[in-house]
């Protein structure tokens, strides 16, 4: 292949990487899954009842993984059995993905609030009819981003494994990045935003989370709204690069034409992680010098 | 489909032996037809994997209610990874034994993992070993179930040509694995009932067979495709209405919209 067409390639898979990792984060805030979940499951024991999605469908990287390989082997089908083209296949699979992510989500915010009877948590079923729209609508876009990112490796890349196997590791990839890196911004800060900042999560807090919005009760589009400032982005961003960067290396040194270029795709690979290494450790330390640790109020050591 | 009960007592729940031969003996009876019988009737193999992740699914209520919380899908995994190694062994030396040769393979590995869990980690959960062995051998059946209904047979080499080269071994591993942890997650909390979570088993299985029966378009032609979608809609449909109907008996209320209730209410 053309070194050119190949960077053209990668350049496509790293931009729907980028779009696959923004909407995975958001689709999992409307619905409050993976670690933010904990708290909303926790707020009813606390005598906090809200209205907000309790999505509990396992962590992100299986139910991503499930999205992302239902999605291919509809594809694929579509593609060899009714010889439909890619295009039309791929989105008619992440459609059916984006349905049956659907019913997890609804069977799941059903069955955990029914299972919180003793603590008086209604089913408010007008939340689940406005909310379960807009989280099948995030996870077919982050299917169809997966999709194509699976499908450009296979046929252009040439990427040995198979398509759903492809999308089934992505998935679980694109799950764990958005787990790690955009839930920080929905857990520790949106659901404690009336404790005082950087104070962390006191015990007495637990289930305390923000009920109340702007404006009336605060829901899973509230959350998303807020994430999709930073934390939806930056999902993206982290996710683009992990594709980007660790298809890049084969690009420009394809160990295909000869050993040399393929140790020198493995330099490549470990310099770029050393270069993300350092360049934390120093943003790191230069937070702790800025920030410093947390301090005490005035006050606060007045009254101790 | 038994878990399918008419609700019972809220504090009724089918005995551990039943689910357990529903699952086992209903599990390898639904792979047998599916494989003997012409491929129009491979959702046979389908049935046979809802009964396995029905059992699988009171297995993993059973011993998470013991407190494993997140981990409840961590031990979805690890029945299906489990079922993988077991399945694909027993069909590689069983010959037409295949499937009790994969049963057994899972039990043994399962009680290895539960005697490990229990022994080496130390989590000190009574019925470990037991859970972790019923787990294991429901995860095989599932996969194998789900493998008759896209190849039509469980012959070791059109599964490895028609379900493992081609990638939907991935689909199998993570919509078998879901279906087995889901309705326990999905149903987590302390008026968690037995019914309830089960129905959600048969509900997301029948999803499972949905899809499944799509993939064997592949290979078993259009008709039986259909047919196998066409089970798993009506399966599906019955079950999650079941499921809503149990939601709604055991639910503090549910409303059509409303204000959050007043501190008054909580009392």
């Amino acid at each position: 292949m053309e070194p050119l067409i190949g960077m053209g390639v990668l350049a496509l898979i790293g931009v729907a990487a980028t779009i696959a990792g923004a909407s995975e984060d958001l689709e999992s805030d409307v619905g409050s899954q993976s670690n933010p979940n904990s708290q909303v499951q926790l707020a009813p024991q606390m005598m906090f009842p809200h209205r907000i999605y309790n999505k509990a469908v396992s962590g992100e990287p299986p139910s991503n993984a499930l999205m992302c390989s239902v999605g291919a082997a509809v594809a694929t089908v579509l593609i060899s059995e009714f010889t439909l083209s890619p295009l039309f296949a791929l989105v008619i699979g992440s459609l059916v993905a984006a349905c049956v992510h659907g019913t997890f989500a609804v069977t799941s915010v059903l069955g955990r609030s029914a299972s919180q009877k003793r603590f008086k948590q209604p089913i408010y079923l007008d939340m689940i009819r406005s909310h379960t729209p807009v989280i099948m609508g995030y996870s077919f876009i982050t299917t169809f981003c997966i999709l194509i990112v699976s499908y450009m490796m296979t046929v252009v890349l040439g990427h040995p494994f198979p398509l759903t196997m492809l999308a089934f590791i992505w998935g679980i990839t694109v799950g764990a990045i958005g787990s790690s890196t955009g839930d920080v911004h929905y857990g520790a800060e949106r659901e404690f935003q009336q404790f005082e900042f950087g104070s962390g999560l006191n015990a007495s807090n637990s289930g305390n989370i923000v009920r109340y919005g702007e404006s009336g009760i605060r829901n899973g589009y509230d959350n998303s709204w807020f994430c999709a400032k930073f934390g939806g982005p930056v999902t993206g961003i982290a996710f683009g690069m992990t594709v980007f960067l660790g298809s890049w290396v084969t690009t420009i040194f394809d160990p295909a034409k000869g050993l040399t270029q393929g140790w020198f795709s493995v330099i490549a690979g470990v310099a770029i992680v050393l270069i993300l290494i350092i360049w934390n450790w120093k943003i790191e330390v230069e937070a702790r010098k800025a920030f410093g640790p947390y301090k005490e109020d005035k006050t606060e050591e007045a009254s101790a | 489909m038994s878990a399918g009960g008419a609700g019972g007592g809220a504090k009724g729940g089918y005995p551990q032996q039943t689910i357990m031969a529903i699952g086992a003996v209903g599990g390898l009876a639904g792979i047998y037809l599916g494989h003997f019988m012409p491929p129009a009737f491979s959702f046979f193999g389908g049935l046979g994997a809802i009964c396995a992740i029905v059992w699988g699914a009171d297995a993993v209520r059973r011993v998470a209610s013991y407190g494993l919380g997140t981990g409840v899908p961590s031990i979805g995994m690890i029945a299906l990874g489990m079922g993988i190694v077991a399945a694909l062994f027993g069909l590689s030396v069983g010959g037409i034994a295949g499937p009790i040769v994969s049963f057994i393979a899972a039990a043994v590995i399962g009680a290895i993992i539960g005697v490990l869990a229990n022994k080496v980690i130390g989590m000190g959960i009574p019925i470990m070993e037991q859970a972790m062995v019923e787990i294991a051998g429901a995860g095989t059946l599932a996969i194998i179930g789900l493998s008759v209904v896209i190849a039509g047979e469980f012959t070791y080499g059109p599964v490895i040509e028609n379900v493992v080269a081609n990638g939907y071994i991935a689909l199998i591993f993570i919509i078998g694995g879901m279906g087995i942890l889901h309705p326990f997650n999905a149903n987590l909390g302390p008026d968690e009932k037995q019914d309830r979570t089960l129905m959600l088993a048969v509900e997301k299985a029948a999803i499972a067979v949905v899809i499944a029966g799509f993939a064997s378009s592949l290979h078993e032609g259009l008709m039986a495709a259909g047919l196998n979608i066409f089970i798993g809609l009506i399966i599906w449909a019955f079950a999650f209405m079941k499921y809503y109907g149990l939601v709604k008996r055991d639910a503090h209320a549910v409303v059509g919209t409303g204000l959050l209730p007043s501190a008054e209410e909580l009392q």
